[in-house]
């Protein structure tokens, strides 16, 4: 895919007015967020990141740690204020959608879902999101349910997050003290992402790496 | 934050960082003239109006009492330790999405997350039933509301038009409107095309300073928390003013049951706060804890002579909760849109809240433009449309040019969408709520002509690749009804409940039905209307 | 950072305006006490050079919120310098060079003018509250008009092209008399639209009418007011115009972040350059009020 807004770090506004003292610990923790398993096993934790590879592909030297954020929202124990009769919390659900999946992946492949290759991930994953796996292992539990409002939404909440995917759609970022000035149409702050215009991408990176 | 701020005397200064302001404080044997249960727009209102008229008040919240100025980040993810995300059942067939959405937890509650939108009901609404054919009738006259709308306009300084283009003359507003952001003048096109007035959203958010807020800076994190005070929450708003009038604020303090005696009269309430139970004498006890944990409060503190809950002896507690369809329409412009930039909602028309001509459904709708953030942009992808992998990561790439239009509808009040109690409990032992919604024909209706009428409407700009979003909702009213009948309602005008008459209910839960617009300024005017009356009452010795 | 550049090359386009005027200003020693003609010339000289001054900073800042989308949004700029040097030059002999650039900023401010309300009246709304706050401000160009006429009356007096008689203060208080009024105008719509939140904001709009009604007085030849109290409220609306930087520098600091976050707040809080637009306008009515006494003696 090519880069709708080359140069655009928002991380180079880091220490600007629009960063505040709050924003740049929360970011600062959020960053340094421990790697590997903490909340689930070891073979969990592969699968979640095989869930992941699929759900926000990533093909960058330095991928965000989608994985690892997933794991620490489930440590904070942090609900989101609703959950539909009969699924599980959180946690809870989780497991069950991870050990449900491999039934699925074995059922269907002969092995575990971590395994499996792209396509064929993405095809039990399609099939989750449609409700359409009958396996008893999801013990009565809607998939569907299960992948909208838990597995994907956990996944695509965790991964933008993270700065590199708020430079990647050319999102301002944290704003406060500094907000915004120029909100009209087509009108840009010196402190926002440039778009490539009519191919031009030397001036879009000329003007990126200015923000501050 | 797990300890509570407001001790020893003092309350935080929402104005300065570390900063605090003196605050009165009650003992526990000591029996105040009010407890209230919730900070947000009915209780936080009604603690200052009470305060102000003299009464001794200690208001409880679950939440914490934060300085937004130093708590609040500019970050999605943090900023959800406003929300409401106690464990809560939803189902029906249309099961609610709660959080975020819709439920705060903080001293100031939602009004610390949300939208600021502050509209007036149509008048006709108050009597949908006898002049519009459908709903309940509310025991209030849109007159008097009026003059209570003004006060509530006042006192949070709410930046509007200079000349509203619906409904009976409106003094103008204290403050002027904002600048357009791109996704406001989108609306403002599609409506020129449609043939239909807009007008610039009446917000509470500065447009010019006032006291020690500053005004909005347009970073557009508005539902995340305002970190500038520009918005005039409850909690910079009348909260300082009920501390100042000598109210106290216990934080980080969730009432879990209303004691009443053998007299039938409630005689305080028991809390847990500081990693204990505690109790508060109080000679009436007001609940505010919006639309679920208010008839969730009344059904755990169930006894022996009402053992269906307090104030239920009409059956009614927990019954017509009513939310509002939040659907919306949503497309590509070939212009940068950066809806991020600005107050989400700048631009609205209310013209199928005013017109009743050309409708097959009853009731009305507004719609506004809009601004989400990348998560909650992210998510709506995944969730109402079933974008993921290559197809979101692309898909998002256009976040800079997205424009929509959301609505805010009537929905009817229906007995089958209720709170109840479920088996399972929460983190201090209480059942959790169990909340059941389905959608009806006129619902659906409506939903269809807006989704409709909107795609026009943004069809109408320059917008590309339109899809509709069917599933959202927002809002939570009803479940304690006010009404002139004990038989079918659970409190009267006063907002006292009928069976307790020193149990009073100030939220959006006694809403018997809930209009086209966003809820807070109708909660915040009864509430300043509860409060008057009260102290009507009180002089004459009737409480 | 491009701001702090725009800034520098602003204030440099200032300064050397500024001094280019007054290098080229006819080095001759002053007399012990000028005679009122030469005083009312540099009055005006000083206050249209005031004017543009307010005009080139103020219409800096605009249109670098404005991101300078097209080329003619340079223009002000250019045209305002200009008209601080050939202002502050102070020419004894009729020169068309000066007169060239006083008529130059007579037209800019009205081709100004025609394309603000363009832009207006293409936005959705149209001439609604909401563009009048917040699109290209309909009142501004015409300061730049403003400054070009008073530049050159300054100039047509210096050189004798005009006699300083009765006529001609009564014409130039007339002008005044109605750039004070215009001015008030856009002032009322700017602090209309903050809300009169402060009370000092009223004084910009009870103290130049003031001054603007006499002069309309002193103008029409009434008699009345008398021209002392004239000037008394004239140099009380200059004041007014200085005192208001001030004002709007406060200002600045109470917006969210204050001047550290002054690459917002120096656009989104009130403008700093606007004010001594009173400054400027005071200053062509004292000239006047000054021919009118020189006519009387």
């Amino acid at each position: 895919m090519s880069d709708r807004y080359p140069g655009y770090d928002v991380m180079t506004k880091r220490n600007g007015p629009s960063w505040n003292d709050v924003t740049r610990r929360v970011i600062d923790n959020r960053l340094a967020t421990p790697k590997g398993p903490r909340f689930f096993s070891a073979a969990e934790f592969e699968t979640v990141r095989s869930i992941a590879d699929r759900i926000v592909p990533q093909r960058r030297h330095d991928p965000i740690p989608v994985t690892d954020f997933v794991e620490a929202r489930l440590l904070s124990g942090q609900g989101d204020g609703f959950r539909q009769a009969g699924v599980p919390q959180a946690g809870e659900a989780w497991r069950k959608a991870l050990a449900a999946l491999d039934a699925e992946a074995q059922a269907a492949h002969g092995m575990p879902f971590r395994q499996l290759s792209g396509p064929e991930r993405d095809g039990i994953l399609h099939r989750m999101q449609n409700g359409d796996l009958h396996h008893s292992s999801w013990g009565g539990i809607p998939p569907a349910t299960l992948f909208t409002q838990l597995v994907a939404r956990d996944i695509v909440f965790a991964y933008y997050s993270h700065p590199t995917a708020w430079s990647e759609i050319g999102w301002g970022g944290p704003a406060s003290p500094r907000g915004y000035v120029r909100t009209g149409y087509d009108r840009r702050d010196p402190w926002e992402a440039a778009e490539v215009k009519d191919g031009d991408d030397a001036a879009a990176i000329r003007k990126n790496r200015r923000v501050r | 934050m797990q300890t509570p701020r407001a001790t020893g005397g003092r309350a935080p200064d929402v104005f300065t960082p570390g900063g605090w302001v003196p605050m009165r404080e009650y003992d526990e044997s000591e029996e105040v003239d009010f407890v209230i249960v919730g900070t947000g727009a009915g209780g936080g209102t009604l603690a200052c109006k009470l305060a102000e008229a003299g009464f001794s008040v200690v208001a409880m919240d679950a939440g914490p009492f934060w300085r937004p100025l130093e708590d609040f980040a500019s970050d999605e993810a943090e900023q959800s330790k406003l929300f409401w995300t106690d464990d809560r059942l939803v189902d029906g067939e249309n099961p609610l999405q709660l959080g975020s959405n819709n439920s705060g937890k903080s001293v100031g509650g939602s009004t610390v997350h949300f939208a600021m939108v502050s509209l007036r009901f149509r008048p006709e609404w108050f009597k949908s039933r006898s002049k519009l054919g459908y709903g309940f009738d509310w025991p209030l006259d849109w007159r008097e509301m009026w003059s209570y709308y003004r006060e509530v306009e006042e006192a949070l300084a709410i930046s509007g038009p200079v000349n509203y283009p619906w409904g009976p003359p409106r003094p103008r507003y204290p403050y002027r409107a904002h600048k357009l952001n791109a996704a406001a003048l989108a609306l403002a096109e599609g409506c020129e095309a449609m043939g239909i007035p807009w007008t610039e959203t009446p917000i509470a958010t500065l447009s010019a300073p006032r006291g020690r807020a500053r005004p909005c800076v347009y970073r557009g994190f508005c539902v995340l928390g305002c970190s500038t005070n520009a918005k005039q929450s409850a909690l910079v708003t009348w909260i300082p003013r009920a501390i100042a009038a000598g109210a106290e604020i216990r934080d980080l303090a969730m009432v879990g049951r209303v004691e009443v005696d053998g007299r039938d009269r409630a005689t305080g309430v028991h809390y847990h706060r500081g990693g204990e139970w505690r109790f508060q004498r109080a000679r009436n006890v007001v609940v505010a804890g919006y639309a679920i944990e208010t008839p969730r409060l009344l059904l755990n503190s169930a006894n022996s002579r009402f053992p269906e809950g307090l104030a239920n002896r009409s059956g009614l507690v927990g019954k017509y909760l009513t939310v509002q369809s939040n659907q919306a329409v949503w497309g590509i412009s070939g212009k940068e849109i950066r809806s991020y930039k600005s107050p989400p909602s700048l631009a609205l028309t209310e013209h199928w809240n005013y017109q009743d001509e050309g409708k097959d459904f009853h009731g009305g709708y507004c719609y506004m433009s809009q601004g989400p953030e990348p998560q909650l942009w992210a998510n709506t992808q995944l969730a109402s449309r079933g974008l993921w992998g290559e197809a979101l990561i692309a898909e998002m790439q256009n976040y800079n040019h997205q424009v929509g239009l959301k609505m805010v509808g009537e929905m009817l009040p229906q007995e089958r969408n209720a709170v109840t109690l479920a088996d399972e409990t929460d983190q201090y032992g209480l059942p959790i709520p169990r909340v059941t919604y389905s959608w009806c024909d006129n619902d659906r209706a409506m939903i269809g002509h807006a989704l409709d009428f909107m795609g026009q409407a943004l069809r109408a700009t320059d917008a590309r690749d339109i899809w509709k979003q069917t599933d959202d909702t927002c809002h939570l009213n009803g479940g304690a009804r006010m009404g002139d009948d004990p038989q079918t309602s659970v409190v009267d005008a006063d907002c006292r409940s009928w069976d307790i008459p020193n149990l009073w209910i100030c939220d959006g839960s006694v809403f018997p039905t809930v209009g086209g617009v966003n809820p807070s300024l109708t909660i915040q005017a009864m509430a300043c209307r509860t409060g008057d009356r009260i102290a009507a009452m009180a002089r004459r010795g009737e409480l | 950072m491009r701001g702090r550049n725009a800034a520098i090359a602003v204030s440099g386009l200032f300064a050397a305006a500024v001094l280019g005027g007054l290098a080229a200003r006819s080095n001759r020693p002053a007399p012990i006490r000028q005679p009122p003609r030469e005083q009312a010339a540099r009055q005006l000289d000083l206050g249209a050079a005031t004017l543009a001054g307010s005009v080139l900073f103020d219409s800096a800042v605009e249109h670098y919120r404005g991101s300078f989308e097209h080329r003619g949004m340079y223009v002000p700029l250019a045209v305002a310098s200009a008209t601080i040097a050939a202002s502050l030059s102070g020419a004894r002999q009729p020169n068309r060079m000066r007169t060239g650039v006083h008529v130059l900023a007579m037209l800019t401010g009205v081709a100004g003018l025609g394309f603000h309300i363009y832009d207006i009246s293409k936005r959705p709304g149209g001439w609604s509250w909401q563009n009048l706050f917040y699109a290209a401000p309909v009142g501004a160009p015409g300061a730049l008009s403003l400054a070009g006429l008073t530049g050159l009356a300054g100039q047509q007096l210096r050189t004798g092209q005009v006699r300083p008689d009765s006529q001609s203060g009564r014409a130039l208080a007339a002008l005044a008399a109605i750039g004070i009024l215009g001015d008030v105008a856009e002032v009322w719509l700017l602090h209309f639209r903050g809300a009169f939140h402060n009370p000092a904001m009223v004084l910009p709009v009870t103290i130049p009418p003031v001054a603007s009604l006499c002069l309309a007085g002193v103008a029409a030849g009434a008699g009345r007011p008398s021209l002392r109290t004239t000037r008394g409220w004239l140099w009380a609306t200059a004041a007014t115009g200085l005192a208001g930087v001030g004002f709007h520098a406060w200002g600045v600091h109470r917006m969210m972040g204050g001047w550290r976050n002054w690459s917002q707040n120096l656009l989104e809080g009130p403008p700093l350059p606007a004010p001594p637009s009173y400054t400027g306008l005071a200053l062509a009515g004292l000239a006047a009020t000054r021919l009118m006494e020189e006519a009387h003696e």
